[in-house]
Parts: C-alpha cells; structure tokens; sequence
C-alpha cells in the first residue's frame, strides 16, 4: 500500500506543479541546469576551490530541504489560502485508512525522490562543468548527487521533527531549545564540527566512518520527524484578545493590511520565529562560507557586507511568511487599491525582517568588528527593501509559486544576480581596498533600495490590472 | 435609475465566452436572482459588476458608477460576499471586521461589529481563531462583512450555503427587511427555493447568455420554478447543460472551472494569474 501511495503522491505533486505553471514547468530543472552550470563556471575563473563550492552548495540544499519539509505541513486552510482549493493526500488520515505517521513519512519520502530528480539531478550535472574544467573526477558528480540528497532530507527531517515537537508539550520544546543552545554554542566555541555530522563529511572524505557520522542525524531526523509531529487539527478552539487594534495603532498603519499581515504571522505555525530561524540559517551558512573562503584562499573577505547581503536576500523567505495566507482575489473585493496593499505588505516585511536580521548582525559583534558589523547594519536594510521590491514585482503576492515558474525564476535570480554580485566582490576584496569596497558596497546597496522601492510601487498597477 | 444596469455584457478568454450579451436591469429595492446550472457565468457577472474583473466588450452600471472605469467607487458602494470564501484563518471575527472597517474606513467599527455579532449569533465567538470556527459560523462572519457599512447593494454568491435551518430562516428575514428598506440584492444560488421564496426577479443563464428572466411571485398556483428552470437549461436530449468545461485563459495558467462537485460557476480560477 506504501507503494501505491508514494506513487500517487508523486503524481499528485507533478500535477500541482503543472497546473500552476502549465507547460512552463517543464523547463525548470533544464533551467536549474543551465544555471548552476554557468554559476560553476563562474567559479572557476575565481580562486574558489571545489570543497568551498561542495561546502556552499550542501548549505544552500539544507536551507531548501528546511523549507519544502515544512510546505505540506502548514494546515489545509493556509494551504487553500496560497493554493486555492487544494487537498492533498497528507491530509486524508481522517478519510483512508492510513495512520497520519505513514502518511507523513511517505510524503517525506516522495518531496525526496521528487525533488532529488527534477532539482538536485540538474544541480549535480551543472556540477560536472565545473568537475570538467578543475579536474574533479567524475565520480565526484554522482556523489555530490547522493550527498546533497541526503543533505535535502537532513533540512527536510529536520524542519518536521521540529514543528513535531512543537505540537507536542512544554517540556519537550524546552528540551529541544536546550539542545539547540547547547550545540550551537559548542560549534561556536569549537568543540562540535557540525560538518562532521552532515553529509559534507562523507563527500569530502567517503568511508563507512563518514557515512554512519554524516548519514545518521539525516536518517534519524526523517525518522523522528513523522514519528513526533501531531496533526493541529482538533482541540479546543482557540481564542485571542483583541490585538488588533493595539498592533494596528502601533504601526500606524492606516489600511490595516500590515496589522493584518503581522498579526498572521505572528499566530501561523512557528510564530514569528521562523523569521528569526530562517534568517539563522542564513547567518550561519554565511559564517561557514566567510570562514571557508578565508581558509582556502588568501582572501580575507568583509564579515559585515557577507552578512548585510545574505541577510537582505534572506529577506525574501519573510516576504513569504507575510503573503503565506493572502488571496489576491479577496484584496480585489476591497475598496483598496493594489498600491495600498503592497505598502502594507512593505511595513509587515520591514517589521519582522530588520529585528530579526539586526539581532544576528549584533551576535556577530562577538567576533567581527564593530566598524565591519556597522558596515553590514547599512547593507541589510538596503538589500532587503530591493528584495522586497523585486520580489513583490516580480511574484505579486504569491512569492511560493516562485520556484517553479520558470520565466519568474529567471527573473527573479537575474535581478537579484545584479545587486548580489558587485557586494560579494566589495565583500572579497575588502581586505585589498577597504575604503573603496565600503564605498562600492554602500553605493551599490543604497541604489538597489532605490530600485526596490521604484519596483515596490510599480507592483500595484501592474497586479491590479493582472487578472482583471 | 436602476441600481444595476448592463449592456451587451461580454467577457471571453481566448475561444471560450463565459458570458455573452448580458443585457440586464435590476431596479433598486429588488431583490434579485441570478440562476443557472454549473458554468453559466453567474460568478463571471458578479465578478464583472463589483469590478474585479473586466468585460470583454459592453457596459454596466452599479449605483451610477462604472466598474470598470472606477472598480474602486463600486466597491466602496455595494457589499460583496463570494461563494467558499472564509474570514482570514489567523484572525478572530471581531479583528476581520476591524480590517474591513479600516479598509472601509467606518469610524464606529466596534458599534457595528457588536450589532451584527447579535444579529447573526457569532458573538460567543467574536474572539476565536477563525480557524476554529465551523463552516456555518465562518459563512456568519463573512455575511456581517458584506453588510456591516451597510451598503446600498450587495452582491451574494449562495447566501444559505453551511448555515444551520434556524439561521437559515433568520438569514432570509434579514435579506427581505434589508431589501423592504429599499435596498437592493443581487443573489446568485442554485438553490431554486430560496429564489423562489426570497426574490422579486430572476434571470437564468445558460453558456453565458440570458435565456429567461421571470418574477417568481407571478407564478401561478401549479408553476414552480424548478420546472421553468429545467425547460430554459436543459438541451434537446432532456440533460442538464453544464457549460462548456474546462478553459483556459489567453494569458496562460488561468483555469475556467466548472467543477459541478464544488457547485463552483463558470469563475476563472486564475491561481497563476500573470500581468
């Protein structure tokens, strides 16, 4: 029964994607190719070595499997709320009889295989550019395939087990945030090699050491993931206070689409914690990549304008949270105008993104220089409001629909391609002119805010006419 | 002056007319009904003359504005509630009716918001998640958004559909008295029934075009509606016509739904929608 059921979920997700997107989505995993390979080959004209490029990539794939693993798991109503009136098979354990547990596992199991074939497949084989101009052996590309699929059902399992324990009782999210602290404060102190526990460990040095130390947390993830999570439907209902009116006299906000949107992502699954967490991530990967870039090459790149930038683009993952549950369709019953709700959408994204990214820029006082950190708190707000700009033009309100819609994907990492690439260069040659890269990073930035806000308010009549 | 006035009303995607030459007139103080099977372009309408779509070809009137020229003015004019529509997932009632006094920009939204929690029976649950709320006390918020300015004329895509028969009944004695006061209704429903007890005018559709407007209450003693619905909608061979299936848009990705198991109309579903 496993079978048929993995087998239609499989079918089921294609058809998602395909009805959304139409014929376009079929071009996806040939444009992730031809993207990644061009990316590769970039690299290669650079100092960059392969295990930083193998080391970045892993990163990225956990940070995406950490997204998708969630997807599914957000409830039916904020499912048909971004999707329209869709349900999908995870959420038949009232009607089937299937245990919510393998329902949950198999659908693990299918965004693996599915996302392993039509993503990571094309990734690995832009991959084998760069394999082809270094010298890399070909082998490398067929593991890197394997070890990047592992690492997608690492972020996945790891993004289930943590909205399970979440569902569960105080105690045990105590528990889980004790081990959090507790880790994260051993990597920093340098007594934990997070690497060594992730798949990176078995691509960098394949044994059966590497592929019990680096496999296992993946595995027991996944495995804990649907064994943990207990489904929010059911209970008694719950009740708030009026909060409205106290966020909305808060934010000043005249519409109360930005008290809207604040408040629900402030009562959705996570809270306004994922803002914090997802932007975590980020902060981290960018640490490991400063800190590898530093190790393997004589550059001794700029903390504040990495952490400014990746933070910024990090940005975009709040511009989902704050349009997770609008339905343009409803905006349109309103005497409001487009205009007045992109606005509103700006001040929510404002108001959950820069506390969250301001708070990680601050904890890199602990190793960074105050003038490098101050450097990044000027960077950070720049590039997010040209994230928020590009990403509300270019994907109106429904920024998820993103990924698989070609055309808009291209777009999308073009424009943020134009703004990304001069602040990374500023970031690597810091230590080589670093008047002059501080010039060039806030010149740079300070434009593409410009353009953010341009594209901001060029958003709402090009999506008020869309549709009509 | 009528309070909806349309001319050869048109709107197609691509081959495909959801709605062809709608010549209608609905004078104020009516209460209105727009019939039709599954595909028929009752959605289409509403959605064309509360501006949130534009017509191919033709014209329309609602309250002496344009809704194509001025979506914005008729929106502020008239009361909207969409058929399988839920108050935002994450907010109470009493904060849903908050934003839409906001976005309404009505001074006296708590006032109103405690009359129509009375009125409509949701006021034990004016603070719980909308989320938790059942469906019939979902489909009551969404019925005191479209009437809490108190609007002229509003537009109700099945106005029955969850509720319980006590609200059911308590629901048409307001739409009566609402209209009494002079105000107008525009309903569409499947539900010949509620038509027939509540409107003062009906119009069927079929493919998008007008086939018969009646007024339910010259209907003489043995007439029912059901059956003058049946003679407009059904083909030759005594089926029911459904419309024309599944389309899709000259845009791209926009899908035109006549899902007969949703009882959805001939709406454009445009989840993709692209400028």
């Amino acid at each position: 029964m496993t079978g048929g059921l993995l087998g239609r979920m499989i079918r089921e997700e294609y058809r998602l994607h395909s009805e959304l997107f139409g014929d376009r989505f079929a071009a996806f995993p040939v444009v992730v190719a031809a993207l990644s390979g061009g990316g590769f080959w970039l690299l290669t004209l650079t100092d960059v070595g392969s295990g930083a490029v193998a080391g970045g990539l892993h990163a990225l794939v956990f940070f995406f499997g950490l997204q998708v693993g969630s997807i599914g798991l957000v409830g039916r109503d904020a499912l048909r709320d971004v999707l329209g009136d869709v349900t999908l098979l995870v959420f038949s354990a009232r009607t089937l009889p299937v245990t919510w547990r393998r329902l949950l596992a198999v659908f693990l199991l299918k965004d693996l295989l599915y996302y392993s074939v039509l993503f990571l497949g094309p990734l690995a084989a832009g991959y084998a550019v760069f394999a082809a101009v270094t010298g890399v052996s070909a082998g490398s590309v067929g593991l890197l395939w394997l070890t990047t699929a592992v690492t997608f059902a690492y972020g996945a399992g790891a993004s289930l087990t943590l909205a399970g324990v979440a569902t569960r009782n105080r105690v045990a999210r105590l528990a889980l945030v004790a081990v959090l602290v507790t880790a994260t404060a051993a990597a920093i102190a340098g007594r934990l090699d997070p690497v060594a526990y992730s798949p990176l460990a078995f691509q960098r040095s394949p044994s059966v050491a590497t592929a019990i130390a680096g496999f296992g947390p993946a595995l027991v993830l996944s495995v804990l993931g649907p064994l943990t999570f207990r489904p929010a439907d059911g209970g008694a209902a719950r009740t708030s206070p009026d909060r409205y009116s106290r966020v909305r006299d808060a934010l000043r906000d005249r519409t109360g689409v930005a008290t809207r949107s604040t408040l629900e992502v402030a009562r959705s699954s996570g809270s306004v914690w994922k803002v914090l967490f997802s932007m975590g991530v980020l902060f981290g990967v960018t640490a490991l990549l400063v800190r590898e870039v530093g190790r393997v090459t004589a550059l001794s790149p700029s903390p504040g304008i990495a952490f400014g930038t990746l933070l910024g683009l990090g940005a975009f993952t709040t511009y989902s949270w704050v349009t997770q549950f609008d339905d343009r369709r409803e905006y349109r019953r309103y005497p409001l105008s487009m205009d007045a709700v992109f606005a509103g959408k700006r001040t929510a994204f404002l108001v959950l993104s820069l506390p969250a990214g301001l708070v990680y820029l601050a904890l890199s006082l602990l190793w960074v220089p105050p003038v490098d950190v101050a450097l990044g708190a000027v960077v950070f707000p720049l590039v997010a409001l040209y994230v928020f700009g590009v990403t509300a033009y270019v994907t109106g309100l429904s920024p998820n629909e993103l990924l698989f819609d070609t055309p808009r994907f291209v777009a999308f990492g073009a424009a943020l391609a134009l703004v990304t690439l001069p602040l990374v260069v500023a970031a690597l040659a810091y230590s080589a002119d670093p008047a002059m890269a501080t010039g060039v990073a806030i010149g740079v930035a300070a434009v593409g805010a410009a353009v953010g806000l341009w594209l901001s308010a060029r958003a709402g009549p090009r999506w008020q006419a869309a549709g009509r | 002056m009528p309070a909806i006035e349309t001319n050869d009303l048109t709107k197609s995607y691509g081959d495909a007319t959801a709605l062809a030459d709608l010549s209608l007139s609905v004078p104020e103080g009516e209460l209105f009904g727009l019939l039709g099977p599954n595909g028929s372009g009752k959605t289409t309408t509403i959605e064309i003359l509360t501006g949130q779509r534009e017509p191919t070809s033709g014209s329309a009137r609602v309250l002496d504005a344009d809704p194509v020229a001025d979506p914005i003015a008729v929106r502020e004019a008239v009361g909207i509630l969409p058929e399988r529509e839920d108050p935002p997932s994450f907010l109470t009632p009493r904060e849903y009716l908050q934003f839409v006094g906001d976005v309404r920009e009505l001074p006296d939204i708590d006032e109103r918001i405690d009359t129509w929690a009375d009125r409509l029976g949701f006021r034990a649950n004016l603070d719980t998640l909308s989320t938790d709320l059942s469906e019939g006390e979902r489909q009551r918020v969404m019925l005191a958004q479209a009437f809490v300015h108190e609007p002229d004329l509003v537009f109700i895509d099945e106005p029955l559909v969850n509720l319980d028969p006590i609200m059911q009944a308590e629901v048409k004695d307001h739409l009566r008295d609402y209209c009494d006061r002079g105000n107008t209704l525009f309903l569409s429903t499947h539900f010949l029934e509620v038509a027939e007890q509540l409107c003062t005018g009906v119009a069927i559709l079929r493919d998008g075009r007008l086939v018969a407007e009646r007024d339910p209450r010259e209907l003489g003693p043995d007439e029912r509606l059901l059956d003058y619905f049946r003679e407009e909608v059904h083909d030759d061979e005594g089926a029911i016509h459904e419309g024309e299936g599944t389309v899709r848009d000259d845009e791209g990705g926009a899908i035109h739904d006549n899902d007969a198991t949703h009882g959805d109309d001939a709406t454009v579903e445009r989840r993709g929608d692209r400028p």
